[in-house]
């Protein structure tokens, strides 16, 4: 019972410095800022 | 020139007011509801061209009628398709319904025999779907993959439609054979026309496939999907659980073609947002117009084997409906196309 109790207490604790690593180091970046849905003019349709 | 419309739901009434200014000479309007015929006639009547006379009929027969137009609910077209072009009549159908599309392709030698247009898939998916999907693939040299998807309903029969495919098996046409898949299957995020934007999709019993396959035999792979909640899929094999809406507007479709151009792959996305009832009459209507005026091939096809999407889309966005391609982040110059 303590070597489960121990086993996912390890897991969890590795899991959650895993998660802070990703939240203070990692770079999310820029979203796309172009791109999208474009309506098809007329004139491209002649 | 007479036309029989055969059907006045949501859809129907749309086709009906969109008729009101065409060239034909005599509209005959019917429904199996005897309120909602005498409703949407009189309605029509009062915005009618002057010369076209619109009248009420109490059978759905097309006799004399040289285009009948099928928006009644799916499971009757096959029949009242072989009826009317036994008379001599073209016919157009808007059935979403995939073995029935088969059943109406089987019609094709009859109509040859008849010389006459059977143009199966008039609405907004398939109808307007294979439009799109013949428009961007006039800007490749070859189509490797077509994916459509759709969201949104036109009336209750419609709806009952969707809900119906959604816990049935579809066919996805894959290296030159047909698979079954099943309905509810193969969840994929697609991004619709603003404003409706990302909606989940799945597989489903949907006839896009059966019609853009006789257009497209050489493509690798053809599947179509519509969009669910979490809700319609758990309550998908399940009755209706309360009566649909009057109208599931609005909706959207998304065509992406995938293919060749010279020696690079590339794959162009089109869509359209519109409530599915109003675009499909407006395809309706100007497929009615043009087989009227004999300028649809005569068999049986569906709108993406029809010559000249670009004069099609043309015409259907005076009627106001408007189509979007979309723009990629990686090759924003190359407008529609993504590398």
């Amino acid at each position: 019972m303590l070597t489960l109790v121990r086993r996912v207490s390890t897991a969890l604790g590795l899991a959650g410095m895993i998660a802070l690593l990703f939240r203070l180091r990692g770079r999310g970046g820029v979203p796309p800022q172009s791109g999208g849905w474009r309506e098809v003019s007329e004139a491209e349709l002649s | 020139m007479r036309l029989s419309l055969i059907g006045l739901g949501a859809t129907g009434s749309h086709i009906a007011r969109q008729l009101s200014q065409s060239s034909f000479d005599e509209l005959c309007l019917h429904d199996e509801v005897p309120d909602t015929q005498l409703k949407v006639t009189k309605s029509v009547k009062a915005i009618a061209r002057d010369g076209l006379t619109v009248t009420g009929s109490d059978s759905p027969s097309a006799d004399g009628a040289d285009v009948v137009v099928l928006a009644c609910p799916a499971g009757s077209h096959a029949s009242m398709a072989k009826t009317a072009l036994d008379a001599g009549s073209h016919v157009i159908s808007l059935s979403d319904d995939p073995g029935e599309v088969q059943s109406l392709f089987g019609l094709g030698d009859l109509a040859l025999r008849q010389n006459r247009t059977l143009t199966v898939g008039a609405g907004f998916a398939p109808g307007l779907s294979c439009i799109l999907a013949s428009f961007v693939a006039g800007r490749l040299d070859h189509v490797d993959v077509i994916n459509t998807y759709k969201t949104g309903t036109a009336g209750p029969a419609c709806a009952r439609q969707h809900h119906h495919a959604l816990k049935n098996r579809g066919s996805e046409w894959i290296e030159g054979n047909w698979v079954m898949r099943s309905g509810g299957s193969g969840r994929d995020l697609a991004w619709f026309p603003d404003p409706i934007g990302a909606k989940d999709c799945y597989r489903a019993a949907l006839a896009d496939p059966y019609v853009l396959q006789r257009s497209f035999p050489d493509a690798a792979r053809i599947t179509a999907r519509m969009a669910a909640t979490r809700r319609d899929r758990l309550t998908s094999r399940l009755p209706m659980l309360r009566p649909p809406h009057q109208d599931g507007g609005p909706g959207a479709i998304r065509v992406e073609v995938r293919g060749r151009v010279g020696g690079s792959v590339k794959t162009i996305i089109a869509g359209a947002m519109d409530h599915p009832s109003v675009a499909a009459a407006a395809v309706a209507a100007e497929v009615a117009g043009m087989v009227g005026a004999g300028q649809a091939p005569p068999g049986a096809g569906g709108l993406s084997a029809w010559p000249d999407p670009k004069a099609m889309l043309t015409k259907l966005r005076r009627r106001g409906v408007r189509v979007a391609l979309y723009r990629g982040v990686l090759d924003s110059d190359s407008i529609g196309e993504v590398v």
